[in-house]
């Protein structure tokens, strides 16, 4: 792996700037040198959130998200936002809510929002679900470093959750996605 | 060695700071910078330290000129906006000669402009904001563990020349988590302490080094500080050889110690017909594209300065009697390329590459401007 | 009683006051409380901006700091979190303090930081020449207002009083055993205290104004408490004075003084959360 762009994209209240931290520092466990960057706007709640993760096996040179390798959405409007964005070779990942009709036939759709909202009763985990869906699906990490960082990173009286959360995203792929 | 960690660029300069020496914060909040600010006032009370957020740009940076004479290593950060109030301070600061470090994370401007964006626009403001002749140490680092480093260097070059420092960085550096191995000892810099008895002390004395010793307020040394032109004495003089005298003192104690300050980064500019000359974090995307360019079979080369000011014209002299071109790339619309082309004197021809909508300059723009087009030409 | 010389940078003489200032007065009713108290010369620190009053701290043998311009109380401020152990006393004039500065002397008494504020007010801008100041009665001449002020005045006071200041009080320079007892009542006062020195500037605003030289606006001041304004109403010739609007007098001595929580900086998160 030489240089790997991950960017998970949704909105502000899905944990996608922790599940964009949570990734860059398993990658650090895993060995690997990474960085994570999220979209600042003027407000704190709502709107669209965005996390791009760099994970490269050297020494990264430039920090930020470049060219786009795999691209998660998990709200509409980050799908009209940042699909277009996403180059020929990019990969897509669209939560099944947010997928549209015509969506193009190499992209993965997965129930994330449904499977978070059925753990912990909103979207708080939204995120965390996707990175289950993303290791299952790729691998870019070690599992067990990503579970050891999403223990360390959340807060103690939700860590049995969100765990839960990151297993029943891998599961979701095991079943063979929607 | 410590374990590598995940760290944004503003929770690095607080390190760094600490790490330093730095007992004092005193700020007003200002996007993007307040991480400082959030970080500071948890970690300082557990060091013996104190935290202060002020009403104003303008205070912040006068409690911490107050606290650096009272002995603190002290600090305040804030960007664009802020840095336009603390530049009467600034001057305060150098012709005082108060140590004191200024964080300027650099967003969109001019005036309230692009508070969540990075740019490069305030090169020139940090070194001629203030008003007079002043000197200027300004250090812009370009990575995450680059903003440890180079806060460190900030607080013992304030120490070591009694002068304000000031790091610049933009809101990527700033914001963006990198994974950074923090080394577990560093060299730190105290300001020096007289050796005269209070009796016979004169706080502008300086030694040949040009640094006079600073004792802390309350430690039995009485002594007076302004801001007007002043004597051995230190007190206030009209006196048109003595103020020169004060100005070109606080000019040569830097200057006469270039090699203390100023810090260069090259990377492959031996054999290079083309170098790309950038700082902060487009000397990243610089980096990034000279090495692609290299695979292309491209003689490119990078030149980074880590001190913007002093401008290293040595070095860059150096490289432009090498190259055919330099091209210099910033987040403005063209600052320190003035610099540049005054280094070079016509021995590299200097083109530009400059950007100020709020975006970051990206290793593929970049590569692009140095590949030679069919007919050679960039 | 030490002399007062022992406090004073002689070398640094002669000073830049003109004849009949009353500021050289009101420095010496301030070594008095200092002496008074016994406050340790190496543990004393004044602080000032810029203008006349601000001046004074480079004739006094302690630290001190003479910054730029309203921002006193800020330098003070960081002064004081880092080197608890110091005394710190602002000077500042009307100006410089209730102007430029206007914001830092708020805040300052806001935060009930543990500083003296000494206000010398003149009612003018000496230094820079006799320009209209906020403390300038409507009508006043000076060197911004040929015609008159037609701006309403500070009442630096209860200003002060507003922002929270826990001591407040008013002196006037012509009655230094007073002045020297409110400041030392004021040095000793935990947080922050305020006192606002009616002085003179017979240069600029005696002159403008034709209220006589220092002899004469002292006297005002000690008759009838009311600092320029008496001296003013009485010249009936002065274009634009709203006579009736004259305070017949103005409130000296110690206007407020309470004891609340002095600010010591931050505490620590965990003293916080537990």
């Amino acid at each position: 792996m030489s240089r790997n762009e991950i960017r998970i994209a949704g909105a502000g209240g899905q944990g996608v700037v922790t599940a964009g931290r949570i990734l860059a520092e398993a990658a650090i466990l895993s060995g690997n040198d990474a960085t994570h960057s999220q979209v600042y706007g003027p407000q704190s709640r709502g709107g669209a959130s965005r996390s791009d993760v760099v994970i490269a096996s050297g020494e990264i040179g430039f920090p930020l998200a470049d060219d786009i390798d795999l691209l998660i959405v998990l709200s509409g409007e980050a799908y009209s936002r940042y699909e277009p964005e996403l180059s020929s070779e990019g990969r897509l990942v669209v939560d099944s809510r947010c997928a549209p009709s015509d969506l193009n036939g190499d992209a993965r759709q997965f129930a994330v929002v449904d499977t978070a909202r059925a753990i912990s009763g909103s979207q708080l985990v939204t995120g965390v679900v996707a990175l289950g869906v993303l290791q299952a699906l790729e691998d870019v990490v070690e599992a067990d470093a990503l579970r050891e960082a999403v223990s360390a990173r959340v807060p103690r009286k939700h860590r049995e959750m969100n765990l839960e959360a990151l297993q029943a995203g891998m599961e979701l792929v095991g079943g063979g996605g929607a | 060695m410590s374990q590598a960690q995940l760290i944004q660029g503003n929770e690095a300069c607080v390190k760094g700071a600490l790490a330093a020496g730095c007992r004092f914060y005193g700020g007003y909040p200002i996007t993007p910078s307040s991480e400082i600010a959030e970080q500071m006032v948890r970690l300082l009370p557990d060091l013996g330290g104190v935290f202060i957020q002020m009403e104003d740009e303008i205070a912040s940076l006068a409690s911490v000129i107050g606290a650096s004479l009272a002995g603190s290593k002290a600090m305040t950060a804030t960007s664009g906006p802020g840095f336009s109030l603390m530049q009467e301070h600034i001057g305060y600061a150098a012709m005082t000669e108060v140590p004191c470090v200024v964080v300027n994370v650099m967003r969109g401007g001019p005036s309230t402009g692009l508070p969540t964006s990075p740019s490069q626009g305030d090169v020139m403001q940090a070194r001629w904001g203030t008003h007079g002749d002043h000197p200027a140490i300004v250090l812009a680092p370009s990575s995450v563990a680059e903003v440890f480093d180079v806060t460190v260097k900030a607080f013992n070059l304030a120490e070591r020349f009694r002068t304000p420092v000031i790091i610049l960085y933009d809101e990527i550096i700033g914001h963006t988590r990198e994974s950074v191995v923090l080394p577990d000892s560093i060299e730190v810099v105290d300001r020096v302490q007289p050796t005269d008895a209070p009796a016979d002390f004169w706080p502008m004395i300086a030694p040949d080094d040009g640094v006079p010793p600073l004792p802390a307020f309350g430690d039995g040394y009485r002594f007076h500080v302004t801001g007007l032109a002043h004597d051995e004495r230190g007190f206030p003089t009209n006196d048109a050889q003595v103020a020169e005298a004060l100005v070109a003192r606080l000019h040569n104690k830097i200057d006469a110690h270039l090699d203390e300050v100023i810090e260069v980064d090259t990377y492959m500019v031996d054999d290079a017909e083309i170098a790309v000359f950038a700082y902060g974090i487009v000397g990243r995307s610089a980096r990034e594209a000279v090495m692609r360019a290299r695979d292309n079979g491209i003689k490119a080369g990078l030149i980074r300065p880590v001190t913007l000011w002093p401008f290293p014209y040595e070095q860059v002299a150096e490289v432009a009697a090498q190259v055919d071109t330099i091209l210099v790339a910033e987040m403005n619309l063209g600052q320190i390329i003035g610099e540049v082309e005054r280094a070079a004197a016509g021995k590299a021809e200097i083109k530009g590459y400059l950007r100020a909508d709020g975006e970051p300059i990206t290793p593929t723009a970049l590569l692009e401007a140095i590949t030679p087009d069919k007919e050679g030409q960039r | 009683m030490t002399d007062v010389k022992t406090y004073l940078r002689e070398w640094a003489m002669p000073h830049v006051l003109c004849p009949g200032c009353a500021h050289g007065i009101v420095l010496r009713s301030f070594l008095n409380a200092v002496d008074q108290l016994q406050i340790d010369q190496d543990k004393l620190a004044m602080v000032a901006g810029i203008g006349c009053s601000s001046r004074l701290v480079g004739y006094v043998d302690f630290c001190t700091l003479h910054g730029t311009h309203g921002r006193a109380p800020a330098f003070a401020t960081g002064l004081k979190l880092a080197r608890p152990d110091l005394k710190v006393v602002v000077v500042t004039g009307d100006g410089d303090a209730l102007a430029i500065g206007g914001n830092h002397l708020i805040h300052a008494a806001r935060r009930n930081i543990d500083i003296t504020v000494l206000l010398l007010n003149n009612s003018i801008y000496g230094m820079t020449g006799g320009q209209a100041a906020p403390t300038t009665p409507e009508g006043a001449l000076a060197s911004t207002t040929p015609a008159g002020n037609t701006e309403p005045n500070f009442d630096a006071c209860k200003l002060l009083m507003g922002a929270g200041a826990s001591f407040v009080a008013r002196v006037l320079a012509a009655n230094p055993m007073d002045m020297t007892k409110v400041m030392a009542d004021g040095l000793d006062h935990p947080g922050f205290s305020f006192i606002e020195v009616i002085s003179d500037c017979p240069e600029y605003f005696g002159r403008y104004n034709k209220v006589g030289g220092g002899a004469e606006m002292l006297t005002w001041m000690s008759v009838r408490d009311e600092g320029v304004a008496g001296p003013l109403a009485e010249k009936r010739f002065v274009n634009h004075i709203p006579i009736e609007s004259v305070p017949s007098g103005m409130e000296t001595g110690v206007l407020q003084r309470e004891i609340r929580p002095v600010y010591a900086g931050v505490r620590k998160v965990e003293d916080h959360e537990s």
